[in-house]
């Protein structure tokens, strides 16, 4: 089974993504879900996810912070980190994937914009 | 007829996206573009623009119409619906509109910020001048607006 932590500080951004992941085939994937990048930072040291979903801009720890931090860790430099944000245009995905984020999705997403998201994370 | 500036075109198109997609609703611009929205039963949001320009966008509508984008929404019944859920589907229909709205407006070069939304009730922060305004209502013409602010952010259309 999958482990999945999805960090957003909307609930309603939460509930979509999941509802996404639901359609796309991960229903019976493990949630885990973060209000912030701290949450989820701690969230993925103690419960070796699969894979991070995160939004950019949130209260205590932002997406891009979370993004640093997870790559300049040995232990969760190989999680691979997907952006979901409503700040995302070509020149801060560039920025983003340069950070080594594995993809970046704008907002609203959908269940097609997230499998082609997590197309090689489903194949695995 | 509505003369049309890509500042105008490119909220219209943010909000369109974002509630068919999210609500499963489509808006149009509102066919009396002299109407105003009642201060009862008003429920609203706010968020800052912060870079590249300074600005503010609101969010706003009747409760009556929140309640049922966000039954849509988290697929509830009326009676499921929270006041929580009320406050963070409106905030994230605004952050969502306006980062559509930002991406619409700016050169894909331009990275943009923006703030966290707020959610107030009541009568609306008295407009600004300058502010821009876009009237609109759902297929069921249940009307909404947003609002522009902020001399940096409005400037845009020029």
């Amino acid at each position: 089974m999958k482990r999945i932590i999805i960090a957003d500080d909307s609930a309603t951004a939460r509930m979509f993504i999941k509802r996404c992941l639901q359609i796309i085939g991960l229903g019976d994937a493990e949630i885990i879900y973060a209000e912030n990048g701290k949450e989820a930072l701690a969230a993925a040291k103690e419960q070796c996810p699969d894979i991070l979903l995160t939004d950019l801009n949130m209260p205590v720890m932002d997406g891009e912070t979370l993004l640093k931090w997870v790559k300049a860790s040995p232990k969760l430099c190989e999680l691979p980190v997907i952006i979901i944000t409503s700040a995302g245009n070509p020149a801060k995905e560039a920025q983003l994937l340069e950070l080594g984020a594995r993809q970046v999705i704008n907002k609203p997403v959908s269940p097609p914009i997230m499998m082609n998201a997590l197309k090689d994370f489903l194949e695995d | 007829m509505i003369e049309h500036k890509p500042l105008f075109e490119a909220m219209k198109q943010a909000v369109s996206q974002t509630l068919e997609n999210m609500a499963f609703v489509e808006t149009m611009e509102h066919y009396d573009q002299n109407y105003e929205l009642p201060a009862e039963d008003l429920v609203w949001t706010s968020m800052l623009i912060m870079d590249p320009v300074q600005g503010e966008l609101h969010l706003a509508m009747s409760k009556a119409l929140l309640v049922k984008l966000t039954t849509a929404i988290f697929a509830l019944d009326i009676d499921e619906v929270t006041e929580s859920h009320l406050h963070d589907s409106l905030d994230e229909l605004l952050n969502t509109i306006g980062g559509l709205f930002m991406t619409n407006l700016l050169a894909d070069n331009q990275t943009y910020q923006l703030g966290l939304p707020e959610f107030g009730e009541g009568e609306l922060p008295p407009p600004e001048p300058n502010s821009v305004i876009w009237k609109l209502m759902t297929s069921d013409e249940d009307p909404l607006q947003v609002i522009a602010t902020g001399a940096p952010l409005v400037a845009l259309k020029d």
